[in-house]
């Protein structure tokens, strides 16, 4: 079977191993967990008309970008970014992460999932701002690990493109 | 023990004991150096299960294991060195080397060790799946270290530890019911404290559900790594863990200090500790 590594990456506390947790386990925990070094979950979906197995790598978040190891990241055949739509400062490190991610391991297909979109009354981000991401090249959705929403949509849309022939968006 | 190569020096060192209460032992742990061969540095394994084949050169990796029997003896401790024995009989017929490893490479390694879990899982239930008393089980907590990347694979509540950078930190998270119902939110930490049910475990090898967790961590050299059973974690808190792992000791001399605080502390439960502490080679 075809199998596609996935890597989740954010700043600490984005919310990435709730969204494998959702994702995979169809659970939420409301206790925070901190992930050291990477944990890793699989999933097999559909894309392509062919069976495919994702292995999600969910690193550990870090407060500094410069903190994140880039060994992680090798061999990754998407990347899903992940921000806390309730703390700014993680949306304006999502470029710095990118660039670190693309210096590592070039251009690899990736989604950011603007997380945590159950909490509408501390949500800090505007249209502008996702319209900056789609200006970016970077594709977007909402999501909620605690509700589920767009959580599916964002895997199936980074499967999908780690699966597409070579030339299609990215 | 110490090895030394070019980067680094590892000094691991393991113990257990059975407490002050239970009247045998039914953890079991496991060091192994992993090469093109396999050579058991120290074990609390009957020589029968150890296969041991001594050789290779240079360093390849470590196998550090450690697992808590459940059930009773003698069936808990004959789960635990299952588990241990049959890692060690994968990794002797492996027969690689495990360092810098390609993606796809890892990914079939960490499947193939969740596969050995699941392997032991199934022996026991078809063994002793009819019974009505209650079935042996055990934890698994695995390290396989083959420098800089630790790779683990954990089941139930025996526990993992890093020190990183001055850090403490949990590599492994209890499997059981306590943290299992506090994740949810149905407990409070201090419900799950005193709840009778919190230490049930909610996945093990042997159990009516396993659900190993994998994972891994890249380590640099002054980095230290604790695998235990809840015989430590019962009577010796995390901040005390932190503390002696801080201490400017060998790998022996901490894990001689951590049993000996568990003794202390009551020893209600059979104890194990494995220590690996590390440094830049000179």
């Amino acid at each position: 079977m075809l199998q596609k590594k996935i890597c989740m990456v954010g700043m600490f506390g984005t919310g990435k191993t709730c969204l494998v947790q959702r994702y995979v386990h169809s659970l939420f925990s409301v206790k925070y967990l901190t992930t050291v070094g990477v944990k890793i979950d699989r999933r097999e979906v559909q894309s392509g008309g062919q069976p495919v197995m994702l292995m999600l790598w969910d690193l550990e978040g870090r407060d500094e970008v410069r903190n994140i190891n880039p060994s992680y990241l090798k061999g990754a055949h998407g990347v899903l970014y992940v921000v806390d739509g309730t703390r700014r400062d993680t949306f304006e490190k999502l470029f710095e992460i990118r660039d670190l991610v693309k210096h590592t391991i070039g251009d690899v297909p990736s989604v950011v999932a603007l997380n945590k979109s159950d909490l509408t009354d501390q949500w800090t981000l505007a249209a502008a701002d996702e319209r900056r991401l789609g200006s970016e090249g970077l594709s977007a959705l909402q999501t909620s690990a605690k509700s589920g929403t767009g959580v599916e949509a964002a895997f199936q849309r980074l499967a999908d493109a780690t699966v597409a022939p070579t030339g299609a968006p990215r | 023990m110490i090895d030394t190569d070019a980067a680094v020096t590892l000094d691991v060192f393991g113990l257990t004991d059975r407490g002050l209460v239970r009247d045998g032992n039914e953890d079991h742990f496991l060091i192994a150096r992993v090469n093109k061969s396999v050579e058991v540095r120290q074990t609390s394994l009957p020589s029968a299960a150890v296969a041991q084949e001594f050789g290779g050169g240079g360093m390849g990796g470590y196998l550090l294991a450690v697992a808590d029997g459940v059930g009773g003896r003698p069936e808990g401790e004959q789960a635990s060195e299952r588990a241990l024995a049959a890692m060690l009989s994968y990794m002797g017929r492996a027969a690689t080397c495990f360092q810098s490893l390609e993606t796809s490479e890892e990914h079939a390694l960490l499947e193939k060790l969740e596969e050995v879990v699941r392997g032991v899982h199934a022996d026991l239930l078809a063994e002793y799946g009819g019974a009505t008393a209650r079935l042996p089980a055990t934890t698994l907590t695995l390290v396989l270290l083959a420098w800089p990347r630790a790779y683990h694979v954990q089941v139930g509540d025996s526990r993992a530890y890093v020190r990183r950078g001055g850090r403490v930190q949990r590599l492994t998270r209890d499997q059981n019911l306590g943290e299992y119902m506090v994740s949810l939110g149905a407990w409070t930490d201090e419900q799950a404290r005193m709840a009778s049910t919190a230490e049930t475990l909610s996945s093990a090898i042997g159990g009516s559900e396993l659900e190993p967790v994998v994972g891994l961590i890249d380590l640099a050299p002054g980095d230290s790594l604790l695998l235990c059973t809840d015989g430590l974690t019962k009577h010796v808190p995390d901040d005390e863990i932190a503390h002696a792992l801080a201490e400017p000791a060998s790998a022996e001399a901490t894990t001689r200090k951590l049993l000996s605080d568990a003794l202390a502390g009551g020893g209600t439960d059979n104890v194990t500790v494995l220590a690996v502490r590390t440094a830049a080679s000179e």
